[in-house]
């Protein structure tokens, strides 16, 4: 039997508020410390307690980091999903089952079977918490089934308790145990193992809701109204949980003003609120909180008040799949609220582009005079991922166009809030309490002077202003990362997370026989370096995680009538984590049809 | 300044004529109730000597939410969206917290669309006025009912409002409003007084002005009508607001028959007794006085409800002294260490 070194995945399955997360992130965090490439996906219920979970780690030598096509490990702890798990599995491979489990067993013959009596075990350490030890107990056994190094183990339990003395020992006795039931009833029999690489980890694991938090905070965030809601509220507890160490001064007093508003609607008048005053103001959501925001993001838009939204994407529509991932808020962001409307949407695929678009995205609102969407999702933020660390912004604050002093304010010849005094479509504006221009801001027609219009040339006017100003934005905001060899006549156009499995999806693909360039867009509206990338490609797959293929619709509508013809939609959504192999099979399947 | 005072235009204690604090002409119907509001607030913020550009004029949507462009033409305003007018004001005292900020709101903004949001900036004692127009109907798309109009107000046409009105005073005072006030829009003197004392509160001070509307709600089956409220108005007493730049001696008003009430920034709101002994501090005896006055079909005026002693959402966020709209840039963003460190904690 052949071995296979670092090159797996391990699926666990338990249930919801039993403590399992602290387990598998010990898992994660030890065999990063090995120097095994790794990552960890949770699937989470919408529940506190007893619904199932899993935790999906994937080891790959060659840096998969997208949940592999089937697990070749599988632990099982709950009896709901049991009969389920035990049947998706291949022959061949591992089942690590606690034995305890009341009328469930493994009746198997193609698997290698390692039945340990977890409860058992655990209650032997310490009753009162038995249901915890018990995933602690399969950490344990794992170790040894693999051979996990056990100061790695001890360095990430460590890590997990942070001076928690008792928890600490009783986690390293759980894990102690687990190993020498192995040792002593069970022999290994099964291929897997994990192997330590000479490699000093230079890098840390951490959520992209964390880094979006951190980014906010260097971005100089002034207000953040929020409203609880999965998978964004770790974005909003991120930047609480910074503010007394970043943002305060030597009195305790803070320079960040925080507030749980009473819905979503509340929160986004906040952020408008914050943005009109001069201040740098945000919220951070999901989809149905994005729903709420839409008249307040027409009227951020038509009177052009800075204000920064950070949408934790999830499976939509309505309360949909809440604790799973998808990339279906694209086209409610970039044409959100009625009327005609377009606004710049920051797209992250990396933990370190969070953390950039974090700050830039206040510079951004400041400087464009309009809202700004961070565009995350569920998988990217709240998900630990390897990451190298966080680079200090490199440009100054960017506060735009705002007169703050009377002689600059007296200098300009006519002055109109809307006035489009630079040809830029970037008007000037002074704030609040400064005296200068007063105006009463409104959602209603205007003309450049800010006076209340219905006058139709001052309202078609206006509207083209805008759209000059957003479409002058294009080529300012990041740029598309390009991966281009030589001689490909397909592109693969992707966004965010999708950044996770495109390595995968790439190499099976050219498994398939297909050699591939890639374009991972990185705003909207989208860069001319898109454009010429589906220009110099015979044939662009737009690949996007959601049903209907919203960014190509938005290429088409946008892309000059030459090239619509050649942009093709690959999109599919079933709230996992995209795994390469079914995105890959799609695209093959599109490329046959395409391509004759 | 010089030439303002050949011509002897009378000025206020920061020597800033009237005609600093008006604004626009007005586009309502020819004697709405609203353009008298709009009147008093320009001669309250004239007479309490705020500079005008100091203030924030904040609104949502419908006739009253339009009056911000007739008033404080040098202060910047914001006409949002309907009923949210508050969660906005929000944002903006997060962010300067120095501003006066003034909201005119209408009964449709506050009772119906937006209760939820005027609740909340309520609950967080969110330092602002609170202007509430209201006439017991949606003037702007002609004439509907709204959540104040009171049980057997008629319409010129169509059936008679048989739901029950919704009280905003009573539903403030029940919140722990810290400034809660009834008025009538005929009531020059009053509202004034009560105008000037809200500015001078520290802390949500909620006006709840009955505004006839004469063009959809003036008829004598409404209790909202003019001639309606002008016969069944009980005044709780006659205010007279004191600023702090006057010494209390100069108001002409006998020693025994008043109540002084000292406001956040030292002046004095003297409430001159009328019959009976109210006393705004007591919750239980406001609530009263509006259940009484609803059982007469009568509108109960003046200062209904304070208590000065609650913290104001200022306190709670527990911010820097400065507004933090004046914060330089560099002290937004941490330095360039405090991420080299961050740095280095996340990777031992």
């Amino acid at each position: 039997m052949e071995k296979v070194i670092n090159d797996f995945t391990i699926n666990i399955a338990t249930a919801n508020g039993t403590g399992s997360q602290s387990a598998n992130l010990i898992l994660l965090e030890s065999l990063f410390d090995m120097g095994v490439p790794v990552s960890g996906k949770n699937l989470f219920p919408s529940n506190i307690s007893g619904l199932p979970t899993w935790y999906i780690l994937r080891l790959s030598e060659n840096g998969y980091q997208a949940p592999g096509d089937r697990a070749h490990i599988q632990i099982m702890v709950n009896p709901d999903t049991w009969d389920d798990d035990l049947e998706s599995l291949e022959p061949g491979s591992v089942v690590i089952w606690n034995s305890n489990t009341k009328n469930k067993t493994v009746d198997r013959e193609d698997v290698f079977s390692y039945p340990i009596p977890m409860t058992k075990l655990a209650r032997g350490i310490n009753s009162k918490l038995a249901k915890l030890v018990t995933n602690i107990i399969y950490v344990g056994a794992l170790a040894e089934i693999l051979g996990i190094d056990q100061d790695c183990l001890n360095l990430a339990v460590n890590k997990q308790f942070k001076g928690k003395e008792s928890a600490i020992n009783l986690n390293i006795q759980a894990i102690l145990s687990g190993r020498e039931y192995f040792r002593e009833n069970l022999e290994k029999i099964d291929p897997y193992s994990v192997a330590k690489r000479d490699i000093t980890q230079s890098k840390f694991f951490i959520e992209g809701n964390e880094a979006v938090a951190l980014g906010c905070i260097y971005g100089g965030c002034q207000m953040l109204a929020w409203y609880p809601i999965t998978p964004s509220s770790s974005i909003a507890e991120g930047i609480i949980a910074y503010i007394p160490k970043l943002r305060t001064d030597e009195n305790g007093k803070a320079n960040l003003a925080v507030i749980q508003a009473e819905d979503e609607l509340a929160a986004a008048g906040m952020v408008l609120g914050a943005g009109w005053a001069g201040g740098r103001g945000m919220t951070a959501t999901s989809g149905p909180g994005i729903s709420l925001m839409q008249e307040f993001i027409g009227l951020a838009y038509f009177a052009e008040i800075p204000s920064v939204f950070w949408d934790v994407n999830r499976v939509g529509p309505s309360t949909g799949l809440p604790t799973r991932t998808q990339q279906s808020d694209i086209a409610m962001l970039y044409e959100g609220s009625h009327g005609d409307t377009q606004h710049i949407v920051l797209i992250p695929g990396t933990i370190e582009e969070c953390f950039e678009f974090g700050w830039y995205a206040f510079d951004c609102t400041e400087r464009f005079q309009t809202p700004v969407f961070g565009l995350s999702d569920l998988d990217l933020g709240m998900n630990k991922w390897a990451c190298a660390g966080f680079e200090y912004p490199s440009i100054d604050m960017d506060r735009g166009k705002v007169v703050r002093e009377r002689e600059v304010f007296e200098a300009f010849e006519t002055f109109g809030r809307y006035l489009d005094i630079d040809g830029d479509g970037i008007p000037y504006r002074t704030l609040p309490g400064s005296g200068m221009d007063p105006i009463l801001y409104r959602g209603t027609g205007h003309n450049p002077m800010g006076v209340y219009s219905e006058k139709p040339d001052d309202y078609h006017d206006l509207m083209n202003r805008l759209k000059k100003k957003i479409d002058n934005s294009r080529d300012k905001l990041p740029a598309p990362i390009l991966r281009e060899g030589e001689d490909a006549e397909i592109g693969i156009l992707y966004l965010g997370s999708m950044e996770n499995s495109i390595q995968e999806i790439d190499d099976i693909l050219l498994d398939f026989g297909h050699n591939v360039h890639q374009c991972r867009i990185r705003a909207l509206p989208y860069h001319p370096e898109v454009e010429s990338f589906i220009r110099r490609h015979k044939a662009t797959i737009v690949l996007e995680i959601n049903r209907d293929g919203q960014l190509h619709g938005i290429l088409r509508k946008e892309l000059p009538d030459d090239l619509v013809t050649k942009v093709h939609s690959v999109a599919y959504s079933d709230g996992l984590p995209p795994r390469a192999r079914i995105y890959a099979t799609l695209i093959d399947k599109k490329l046959k049809e395409v391509m004759q | 300044m010089s030439m303002r005072r050949e011509r002897a235009v009378k000025l206020n204690v920061i020597n800033e004529p009237k005609d600093s604090y008006t604004g626009g002409p007005s586009s309502l119907c020819p004697g709405c109730g609203h353009d008298l509001i709009s009147g008093m607030i320009i001669n309250a913020a004239w007479e309490n000597g705020v500079e005008p550009h100091r203030i924030a004029k904040m609104s949502g949507i419908g006739c009253s939410s339009k009056t911000p462009a007739y008033y404080l033409g040098q202060s910047h305003g914001f006409n949002t969206v309907h009923g949210r007018m508050p969660s906005v004001t929000t944002g903006a005292y997060a962010i300067n917290k120095d501003l006066l900020y003034l909201g005119v709101s209408g009964d449709g903004d506050s009772a119906s669309i937006g209760i939820g949001q005027l609740i909340h900036a309520i609950r967080r004692n969110m330092d602002m006025v609170y202007i509430i127009e209201n006439n017991g109907v949606y003037g702007l798309t002609k004439g509907q009912y709204s959540a104040t109009a009171d049980v057997g107000s008629k319409k010129r046409k169509g059936p008679s409002n048989e739901l029950q009105p919704i009280d905003l005073c009573a539903l403030a005072i029940n919140l722990g409003c810290t400034f809660v006030a009834r008025s009538f829009s005929g009531s020059r003197k009053q509202l004034t007084s009560l105008l000037r004392a809200a500015m001078s509160h520290k802390g949500f001070a909620l006006l709840d002005v009955i505004s006839p509307c004469v063009t959809f709600n003036n008829n004598d089956e409404s209790m909202k009508s003019f001639s309606y409220v002008k016969e069944n108005e009980m005044t709780l007493h006659m205010a007279d607001y004191i600023p702090h730049f006057n010494p209390i001696e100069e108001v002409d008003v006998p020693e025994g028959h008043y109540r002084d009430i000292e406001l956040h920034d030292g002046s004095t709101i003297r409430l001159e007794t009328i019959s009976e002994e109210h006393d705004p501090s007591d919750a239980v005896a406001a609530l009263t006085a509006l259940h009484e006055a609803d059982k007469g079909a009568k509108h109960v005026t003046g200062l209904l409800y304070f208590d000065p002693t609650k913290p104001s959402l200022a306190e709670d966020l527990d911010l820097v002294e400065k507004p933090l709209l004046d914060l330089e840039d560099s002290e937004l963003r941490p330095s360039k260490e405090s991420l080299d460190a961050l740095n280095s904690e996340f990777l031992s």
